[in-house]
């Protein structure tokens, strides 16, 4: 399991949450995120995933525990929680649960306006984030004539728009259509080409395996294991307990291995391009 | 649905909403001012005329958005033109009408009509959430603009909501005979009840991650030729009131 380091510029420790009808959130969760990272967290439904990042953007407040951000204790005060969520973005699961105005670009800029951004300064933010996300030409027509994943797009240039180090997803791909996700994922590596810490939450261990650094799995309220995605191969055992699944990739690639087909390699394929490719390239090889 | 369509595609979307509403106010004042029914029908006509002419709404489309309006002016029309009274001979009930009744049934219909007018002007060239920027911007309360804000915004997640949940229940027979109907939209209202508190805490949460701890900030929408557009609307709608004050 990965320990953290001095790049962490969020942490968990022993945080515990239950809801006030008695439901458990976190139970004594420790995790942390690295900064620059690409981390993907599992787990199975009801496993505290949006909890966890309700807690790292200060929706939510420990009753056991603390969270860190830059190994500082989170201050819990107007400014140190306006500070906090200035470095914090949080994309909500359901898009309509989270956009306030019927107009793009009025929801767009009500992140940056909280901030106390002079008016110029917003205006720009708001233009820069809706091309960031391809949502330009969409600015001026209504939210709800919109397909579920643009209106993704509008909640991320929401976020954007507050220029957070921090961009937390919770299911980025649920709903969307396979054009969109990849969209959407070209959209993400833009964004940590650009420096972002991006974390999600994700059921889909395959899209988990072929775009993350690091993988955390969460199960009943705490984190169980954290791994660095090319450690994946050698766990498939454990993430079968788990009940996420295993990357369809990784196996395959151990099965034509096993076979003698392959060599393991030093980077093994992380994507079904990447495994085409080894495949094609070893026919060649042949001829 | 229809009236919001056509606030979003009409020719003057982008004119400032300021400029609309003066000219729709101005229209108001003037229905208010009229003394004739001719002119005021008139002033009803040239109002229509820009709204479908200036703004391209297409005449189909605002014929179907006055009918229900329209409607109900009628019954209120024929309720003040004519009167029930009593008679000796059977049937014992007529109907009477005078001079005066007539005068005033043409005279109220002719404003209303003009009021109704400059209303669809205003709501179909400009979509309400410029309406509520502007109000934001002349300095209506806060708490009143988020709620409308916020009213505007869920109108549309519940009527979405109330769609998925009525075609789930059709799919399963559940509006095959009235009593099932009945049964069918009380757990449909019960739903919607779980949904909009859950909806309300969702969207809390969602403010308070983008660090809202207040009233509800959006960037004002600029408009093109703002003074331009003020002054040719101030100078249609003095035009307007000026016709309200011609006698015939």
């Amino acid at each position: 399991m990965t320990t953290s380091s001095n790049t962490t510029i969020l942490e968990l420790q022993e945080v515990g949450y239950r809801y006030p009808d008695g439901s458990r959130g976190l139970d004594q969760c420790s995790i942390s995120f690295e900064r620059g990272m690409r981390t993907a967290v599992l787990g199975l439904n009801g496993a505290g995933k949006t909890t966890l990042f309700l807690q790292c953007n200060g929706v939510l407040r420990p009753q056991t525990g603390e969270v860190l951000i830059d190994g500082t204790p989170l201050n819990y005060d107007r400014q140190g929680l306006r500070n906090l969520r200035s470095r914090i973005g949080l994309v909500f699961q359901n898009p309509d649960a989270q956009l306030f105005s019927a107009s793009v670009r009025e929801d767009v800029s009500f992140g940056p306006l909280n901030l106390g951004l002079p008016i110029e300064v917003v205006r720009d933010r708001v233009e820069q984030s809706l091309a960031a996300v391809g949502m330009s030409e969409y600015a001026d027509r209504p939210v709800h004539a919109m397909s579920y994943g643009q209106k993704k797009r509008v909640c991320i240039a929401g976020v954007l728009a507050m220029a957070p180090e921090v961009l937390i997803l919770d299911e980025p791909m649920s709903g969307l259509d396979a054009a969109m996700q990849t969209e959407l994922a070209v959209v993400l590596e833009q964004l940590h080409n650009n420096g972002m810490t991006i974390i999600i939450a994700t059921h889909d261990i395959d899209f988990a395996y072929q775009w993350a650094d690091r993988i955390s799995v969460l199960e009943a309220g705490r984190c169980s294991s954290t791994w660095h995605a090319t450690e994946l191969p050698q766990v498939i055992e454990q993430l079968k307990r788990f009940g996420i699944g295993v990357p369809k990739v990784a196996e395959l690639h151990r099965h034509l291995v096993d076979a003698g087909i392959t060599t393991a390699g030093d980077r093994p394929p992380r994507s079904h391009r990447q495994l085409l490719h080894r495949l094609a390239a070893l026919r060649t090889v042949q001829l | 649905m229809l009236i919001e369509q056509l606030s979003y595609s009409n020719r003057w979307r982008r004119v400032h909403p300021a400029a609309k509403s003066v000219f729709a106010l101005c229209g108001m004042v003037a229905a208010y001012l009229t003394h004739s029914s001719v002119v005021a029908f008139m002033m009803a006509l040239l109002l229509i005329a820009v709204t479908c002419l200036g703004a391209g709404i297409p005449l189909v489309s605002y014929v179907r958005v006055c009918a229900a309006p329209l409607l109900f002016l009628l019954v209120s029309g024929a309720t003040l033109a004519v009167s029930v009274g009593w008679q000796d001979g059977f049937p014992w009930l007529c109907l009477e009408s005078s001079q005066a009744q007539l005068f005033a049934a043409s005279h109220v219909a002719g404003r209303s009509l003009v009021c109704l007018a400059a209303l669809l002007f205003l709501a179909l060239t400009t979509p309400l959430n410029d309406l509520i920027a502007l109000l934001r911007r002349i300095g209506f309360p806060a708490v009143l603009t988020d709620l409308m804000t916020l009213c505007y915004r869920t109108l549309f997640v519940f009527v979405e909501a109330t769609h998925d949940i009525t075609t789930a229940q059709a799919s399963r027979l559940g509006y095959t005979t009235p009593r099932l109907a009945l049964r069918s939209l009380g757990i449909m209202v019960a739903s919607l009840t779980v949904q909009i508190w859950q909806r309300s805490l969702a969207l809390h949460q969602a403010a308070l991650s983008r660090a809202n701890d207040g009233p509800l900030c959006f960037l004002p929408p600029g408009y093109p030729a703002v003074a331009g557009s003020l002054f040719v609307s101030i100078l249609a709608g003095c035009a307007l009131i000026a016709l309200a004050m011609v006698r015939i």
